[in-house]
């Protein structure tokens, strides 16, 4: 079954544009992941050396150096912002559209995504 | 050659689960834990990435047809980020062998769901969702949550029993961060047979769903230092070609003889897990 989302022309086009961000991010994402596969292959890097974790300020000098790591993290990152930027889009595409219950759904979805993160270094720590 | 097992190994698991409707999770985390020995809650913070690729690339198409159900599918994930939010922090405090027998029960389950739709093919499909024969459900009866209720029902139907979703939702996000899967085989029969939602539009809305699930998550594993990049870097590029493909060639193959096999696999991991969850193998 094949529906009409609820909104008229403006919740066709909430799909689309959110479908086609979804669609550029998942495709960034495995570019990057590409491109740090590569890096291993060409360092001779196996899958079960100690991998190095994530540190956001080494990733722009690994990324310039050729460095699998700076690729894969940033990848890894990728692929984790892009639900997240889709809930951001479709928040202010239903603000936009003054449906105000989704857009509020919207900003519940990324307040439980920020308390992970707020969770997870708290435990962390 | 690790590094082109890995690639191969998420492409086989891309391409199973795109052909037989499952998410790749089910597959990945045997491929690591039992194919290449890391630790069960390495693997599943592996497969959680893999889970949230394969979403972002089905979700976009099914959101272009208009198959998935987005005002539905956001209420529901932010039941279900929820649900993966307490998963993702308990599953640190389990230990691996609790996590292990609790994917082989997870293993077991969908092995005899499978089973039982091969024997009855049509049975699923045909079965007219309850909630759509409600005409006026008698707990919709105030205007304002009527119109809510419209502007979550798509043509054709109309989505009823909201609160059951909303648990079902929440026990999907649960299950999710714990073993790293999509959590669709909880999502979908919910929101079929409980909440009248047409299978397809169900099926969509649920990959949707995925991506935001896993990130809840996902997030956790990858502060607290559970996600291996070395590992998740071509096992996603694998499980991504191999979804792919696999949603390509779907109407091609022949599916019945594929989920026997499939079943034959899962039983023999699921014995696997067990082994592991009773500390007889390492």
């Amino acid at each position: 079954m094949t529906g009409v989302p609820t909104g008229g022309g403006a919740g066709r086009d909430l799909d689309v544009m959110i479908a086609r961000l979804l669609t550029f991010g998942t495709y960034v994402s495995i570019a990057l992941l590409v491109a740090g596969y590569l890096a291993m292959l060409a360092g001779g890097i196996s899958p079960y050396a100690p991998a190095p974790g994530l540190d956001p300020g080494a990733i722009v000098a690994d990324i310039l150096a050729g460095r699998a790591p700076g690729f894969l993290w940033l990848g890894l990152l990728a692929v984790i912002a892009t639900p997240t930027a889709r809930i951001v889009a479709a928040m202010v595409g239903f603000a936009r559209m003054r449906e105000w219950e989704m857009a509020s759904v919207s900003v519940g979805i990324l307040v439980v995504i920020t308390l992970s993160v707020i969770l997870a270094r708290l435990v962390e720590a | 050659m690790e590094v082109l097992f890995l690639l191969a190994g998420g492409a086989a698991a891309g391409l199973f689960g795109s052909l037989l409707g499952l998410g790749g999770g089910i597959l990945i985390v045997p491929l690591l834990t039992l194919g290449a020995g890391l630790p069960i809650r390495e693997a599943v913070g592996v497969s959680l990435v893999c889970v949230i690729v394969t979403s972002g690339a089905a979700a976009g198409v099914y959101l272009e047809r208009h198959t998935a159900n987005l005002r539905l599918g956001m209420l529901l994930e932010l039941f279900t980020a929820t649900g993966a939010l307490v998963g993702g922090l308990v599953a640190f405090l389990l230990p691996d062998r609790v996590l292990a027998g609790l994917f082989a029960l997870l293993l077991g389950y969908v092995a005899f769901t499978m089973l039982k739709a091969a024997r009855k093919p049509a049975t699923v499909a045909a079965t007219t969702p309850v909630a759509s024969q409600q005409s006026a459900p008698e707990a919709d009866t105030a205007t304002g949550r009527e119109a809510a209720i419209r502007r979550l029902s798509g043509p054709g139907y109309r989505v009823g029993r909201i609160r059951f979703g909303i648990l079902g939702s929440v026990l999907a996000g649960v299950v999710s961060a714990l073993l790293g899967i999509g959590g669709g085989i909880v999502k979908v029969p919910v929101m079929n047979l409980v909440m009248g939602v047409p299978l397809r539009v169900a099926t969509a809305t649920s990959n949707l769903m995925i991506g935001v699930t896993a990130t809840a998550s996902a997030v956790i594993y990858l502060l607290r230092g559970g996600i291996n990049a070395y590992v998740a870097g071509p096992t996603a590029i694998g499980v991504f070609v191999g979804a792919t493909v696999g949603s390509r060639i779907a109407g091609r193959v022949n599916v019945r003889v594929l989920r026997f096999l499939f079943v034959a696999v899962q039983v023999y991991v699921a014995f696997q897990m067990v082994l592991r969850a009773l500390g007889l193998t390492s």
